[in-house]
């Protein structure tokens, strides 16, 4: 069951380099939170019960409820509904993450992790891949925003893929990273809407 | 007896509350008077701290040689942050007079914290409270500049934090399955004694990347080169050299850890690598700088440049590294104060637009040449001791091609800061603007003489006690 989980969590990962509207990229986002939540539940005999309604609260509420809103209401805010036209075309973005999902699992194979973990491991590799090739690829503030999102998502895959318990305080910590982060940078989201919605002032000239 | 870590906790609650209230207040007079308050206590608890020297308490806070000498570095920085920033944001109006106010003792709050914090997740957690803290500061002016600048920084640094947090996850696969991961210092080195050698390189890398947002170093020196540059300048003073020495301590923490294992050579050498790359960038876009802040900015990664090759080239190189650090965060301080002076005299921080400021402003100018003497290594400044001991460290080693490198490397920074500096002192300026009818009073310069001149008097007189707590610190880091 774990294994269908993790391979739905990659597909969406897939999707992200080829879709172009940022509704898509919110409700997979949401998807993503969801699953995330799927994986705690069965990884459940592995985890403790305090650790598990954390999580929940952590995917469910935040990764699905809270930020899913935030961003919804960015988008409706700043009128911001696609990325930028000049943004690499979807053929090359899935190439280069499809790429990314090989080297992913090289690498993964390279490290002496155990075979229960290594699908985790792999997943969680391809998504920070995935994440910081959406923030370089893309123009746009808000899609830099996803891709950081997708790299939170995948240090909560990472911290499930290690096996050993996570001490509550970095849970706490992880979650108020994610809930400031969001909020401050979708304050900002909105401000730079008025001035442009790409950042390309401050230069060395 | 007081309780040390009863001292801990009150001192954090009275950082709160007086945090808060300053944000509620609406008399400036009220905000300053208890700002100053802050300041002292800060200044007692630092005190404290080095009465408690080596203690640990409440399992969190360890008062350990290196975190309580960049307290110290952090209280004095204070005194002179709050009073250069009393001036700057004298004419604002109460409400961002709060908020200013506010933001600065939760930045300073927070670094104490990453300073005397005894395990990485209460490191990682007070850093990311500085990068909270401080994008309300460095979004202070608020001009589409200094949003850009605020929102790459806090994005960037945020994502710097996640990274940092995968490396400390790494040392997870070293732990076994369904044990308790415990990162206090302690406990991180007992698991990298064990750990395999590969896991311990991808956490270190990753750390080292995720941090260096903080420390300023290649390759994610952008984001703080802008907040340098766009900041208030008391903020870019704050925020160029204590944060940068978060981002450093938490760098140095792993690199003490993963020392004494055999991933040592291969971490001096990514430190090697890192600082000089720093530095060829540095040095390339000081030579085409046009933004007298910026230069500062580039310069500030520089030196944490220098500082990542001191450590990695070990030996004498790791007492460089701290005294560099020290003497960094009052040089650059001094000057980033001084750059704030400069612009309300000349109206601009264009090099084109500025010049003949040793007409307009003796005072000013005399405390930016003495700067620049300090900034340059040239001695008698501190930075010379230091730089002499970097490169002295690769005589030793016989590493000859990083001393060349290094060497060459240096003189482009030092030949860009020298034509830039004494053009903004002693030419006419190109471009010339209508120059402000504003003012300085030459005592605002004071602060600036008693940094730069601590620098000074270091290269002359060690302290035998400043000696002795830097040997300390390097003592445990392998010969």
């Amino acid at each position: 069951m774990n294994e269908f989980v993790i391979i739905f969590f990659a597909i969406t990962l897939i999707y992200f380099s080829i879709t172009e509207r940022f509704r898509i990229y919110v409700n997979l986002i949401a998807i993503q939170g969801v699953l995330l939540f799927a994986l705690s539940f069965l990884e459940l005999e592995k985890i403790t019960l305090g650790t598990l309604l954390f999580v929940a609260i952590e995917t469910l509420v935040f990764k699905v409820i809270v930020v899913p809103t935030l961003l919804f209401r960015i988008i409706r805010k700043t009128g911001e509904e696609k990325v930028h036209e000049k943004s690499m075309p979807g053929f090359y973005s899935l190439l280069i993450v499809s790429a990314g999902l090989i080297l992913s699992i090289l690498v993964s194979f390279s490290l002496k992790t155990t075979p229960g973990n290594l699908i985790f491991f792999v997943v969680s590799i391809f998504a920070i891949f995935t994440g910081l090739f959406l923030i370089i690829s893309h123009k746009k503030v808000f899609a830099h925003l996803v891709g950081f999102l997708i790299v939170e998502n995948a240090v909560l895959l990472l911290s499930m893929a290690i096996g050993s318990q996570i001490p509550m305080l970095i849970n706490i910590g992880i979650l108020l990273d994610i809930f400031v982060s969001v909020l401050i940078l979708g304050i900002f989201v909105m401000r730079v809407k008025q001035h442009t919605s790409e950042l390309t002032m401050l230069k060395d000239d | 007896m007081i309780n040390p870590g009863a001292i801990v906790i009150f001192f954090g609650s009275l950082a709160v509350l007086a945090g808060g209230l300053v944000a509620f207040l609406r008399s400036k007079l009220a905000i300053r008077m208890l700002t100053i308050f802050f300041v002292a206590c800060h200044i007692a608890f630092t005190l404290f701290c080095w009465i408690h020297l080596r203690e640990t308490v409440l399992d969190y806070f360890t008062f350990d040689p290196l975190g309580v000498l960049l307290l110290s570095v952090l209280s004095l920085l204070t005194v002179t942050t709050v009073f250069h920033g009393f001036i700057y944001v004298k004419a604002e109006s109460p409400r961002r007079y709060a908020i200013y106010h506010s933001a600065l003792i939760a930045l300073v709050t927070a670094m104490s914290g990453a300073y005397l914090a005894n395990g990485m997740t209460s490191v990682w957690i007070f850093v990311e409270g500085t990068t909270l803290a401080v994008a309300a500061l460095i979004y202070h002016d608020r001009t589409p500049l200094a949003l850009e600048a605020t929102w790459k920084y806090v994005f960037v640094c945020s994502l710097g934090i996640a990274l940092a947090y995968i490396g400390i996850l790494f040392l997870g696969f070293t732990v076994g399955n369904g044990q308790m991961l415990n990162l206090s210092f302690n406990s991180m080195a007992e698991i990298a004694k064990q750990a395999d050698p590969l896991y311990l390189k991808i956490a270190f890398v990753f750390v080292l990347v995720g941090y260096s947002t903080k420390m300023g170093l290649f390759p994610m020196h952008t984001v703080t080169v802008d907040a340098h540059t766009v900041a208030p300048p008391p903020i870019s003073a704050f925020i160029s050299t204590t944060l940068m020495n978060v981002g450093f301590l938490a760098i140095f923490r792993v690199y003490a850890l993963f020392s004494l294992t055999t991933i040592a050579p291969f971490m001096n050498r990514v430190l090697i690598f890192s600082g000089l790359l720093s530095l060829l960038v540095s040095a390339g876009y000081m030579l085409k700088a046009k933004h007298n802040k910026r230069m500062l900015a580039y310069s500030s990664m520089e030196n944490m440049g220098i500082v990542a090759i001191s450590l990695g080239v070990g030996e004498i190189g790791y007492y460089a590294a701290i005294l560099h650090i020290l003497l960094h965060s009052l040089t650059k301080a001094g000057l980033f104060y001084q750059m704030g002076q400069s612009y309300k005299v000349m109206g601009t921080y264009q090099l084109d637009e500025s010049g003949n400021y040793i007409k307009l402003f003796p005072a000013g100018a005399a405390a930016l040449l003495l700067g620049l003497l300090c900034i340059t290594a040239i001695p008698p400044s501190g930075m010379f001791i230091s730089e002499l001991y970097m490169l002295k460290a690769m005589v030793i080693r016989g590493d000859y091609a990083y001393l060349v490198i290094t060497s060459l490397l240096l003189c482009f920074v030092l030949y860009a800061i020298l034509t830039r500096v004494l053009h903004i002192v002693y030419s006419q300026p190109r471009n010339p603007v209508q120059l402000p009818d504003v003012k300085v009073s030459p005592w605002q310069t004071v602060s600036q003489f008693v940094l730069f001149g601590m620098v000074i008097f270091i290269c002359i007189v060690q302290p035998a006690s400043l000696r002795d707590i830097i040997h300390e610190i390097v003592q445990g880091l392998p010969k």
